[in-house]
């Protein structure tokens, strides 16, 4: 997985010196929405998908389509196959959804600041919520545990939206998915250079196993096993 | 995946000096078919999971039972979601079964020795068939393709059974349902220390991404975030 710069936890909202009582609230909320993407989120997808392979430098391999995310991520019901979380955040509270079978995640995080956004338009998904980021996961399995965790395969907070608590949130939001299941693990991987990620992900209770070495298999190597 | 002792090339068959005509066949055939799990395979893929974490010094985690396969391994059809491929061997053919969508491999082995299995009777599958081994794997999804894979969780061949070519099988049947389905890759774990099967992934073309590290929460650390939401 390749999660952009991970946000530390958010700063506190530092105590205001004694003056006159204030009337106004202290920082800028701004309500964060978790909800499961769905196929009208394909083209907001798909330009996330985009910016986490600039992130990592390698645009050029980033082959993907909006047509090909539509054919793969959307057949089968939440969580038994691939599984998109998308972030949605807005400086007005989001309206009561529907209860459905999964009914969205909501937090209110208090920011210092107002996030000044150039992308608000581009990522606009109705009324002034904007889409800030997104955890593409799936369900593996564990031998050992004789049961399924998720598998966390991307996770990306677009660039304005990080250091405010979003990252984690994904994570989070995954992490309780599988216990609600009674799965047994949830995993990602990580570039062993990428300290400020290990430190997070280790400060979220994550074991970092050093133990263990990733292999792929494809192009011709995979054809000539294959034939 | 941890495979252990991967498996190496077959050894070839010696060529035999010049003698009089000979009539009977060189070397010991031994017939293998590869077929998809079910549910009545349970017992012998616990014993097969079981024997896998002790190769790889985990038993102190392993907490699978029969219950907890049957209830999580056979809930999708075949390839969409865990799939789990079971190794039989049996000194003579295999009858053919139905003709399903998704017929078994069987293949051919020449040995030159009889295989002395200690455990034929405890993976016993039917006639003078054993199940030999396994390999679990479901779909995954690469970000740059927007394509699936397969990830391939667990790989194991009985000890008695190793250096035969059967690891090699199991996993080229993984690769070949791989390029069926138009999947472009095929990933896999190993644990670092296995020299052997480092070697083995390398010469068959794998890439060994040394920088990617695995980070896994699991136990209390994740039932810590059963409150969120």
């Amino acid at each position: 997985m390749a999660a952009a710069a991970p946000p530390p936890p958010p700063t506190p909202t530092p105590i205001p010196p004694t003056t006159l009582p204030e009337t106004g609230p202290v920082g800028n909320p701004i309500f964060a929405r978790i909800r499961i993407a769905n196929p009208s989120d394909v083209r907001p997808l798909h330009k996330l998908m985009y910016q986490l392979a600039v992130f990592e430098r390698l645009p050029h391999l980033f082959s993907a389509t909006e047509s090909s995310l539509s054919s793969n991520l959307f057949n089968t019901p939440p969580f038994q196959s691939f599984t998109v979380f998308l972030l949605e955040v807005s400086p007005t509270p989001f309206l009561d959804a529907p209860v459905g079978a999964h009914p969205p995640i909501t937090h209110v995080v208090n920011l210092d600041l107002p996030i000044a956004d150039p992308e608000s338009q581009e990522f606009g998904s109705g009324g002034d919520a904007v889409v800030a980021g997104f955890v593409l996961f799936f369900p593996n399995y564990s031998t050992f545990l004789g049961k399924p965790g998720f598998y966390i395969e991307d996770l990306y907070v677009r660039d304005c939206y990080r250091r405010k608590g979003f990252g984690k949130m994904l994570l989070s939001a995954v992490a309780a998915q599988a216990v609600k299941m009674g799965y047994g693990r949830v995993e990602w991987c990580v570039l062993d250079w990428n300290v400020n990620a290990i430190k997070f992900y280790e400060e979220m209770g994550a074991q970092v196993l050093q133990e263990w070495r990733i292999c792929r298999l494809t192009g011709d190597a995979l054809q000539a096993y294959g034939n | 995946m941890a495979v252990t002792g991967p498996p190496s090339p077959q050894t070839p068959t010696p060529t035999p000096t010049i003698t009089p005509q000979e009539t009977a066949p060189i070397g010991n055939p031994i017939f293998a078919r590869i077929r998809i799990a079910n549910s009545s395979d349970v017992p012998h893929l616990h014993k097969l999971m079981y024997q896998h974490a002790a190769s790889q010094r985990l038993t102190h985690i392993f907490s699978a039972t029969e219950s907890s396969l049957s209830a999580t391994l056979f809930n999708s059809p075949p390839f969409q979601s865990f799939t789990v491929f079971l190794l039989e061997v049996s000194p003579t053919p295999f009858p053919d079964g139905p003709v399903g969508c998704h017929p078994p491999i069987t293949r051919i082995v020449n040995l030159d020795l009889l295989i002395v299995d200690p455990e034929s009777k405890e993976f016993g599958s039917g006639g003078e068939a054993v199940v030999v081994g396994f390999v679990l794997f479901f779909p995954n999804y690469g970000l740059f393709s927007g394509m699936p894979g397969f990830y391939i969780e667990g790989l194991y061949v009985r000890e008695c059974y190793r250096k035969k070519g059967f690891g090699k099988m199991l996993l080229s049947a993984v690769a070949a349902q791989a390029m069926k389905m138009g999947y472009g890759k095929l990933d896999w774990c190993v644990l670092g220390w296995n020299a052997n099967a480092f070697g083995f992934y390398k010469k068959m073309g794998a890439q060994v991404f040394e920088e990617l590290k695995m980070c896994r929460l699991t136990s209390d650390a994740l039932q810590a975030y059963e409150s969120f939401s």
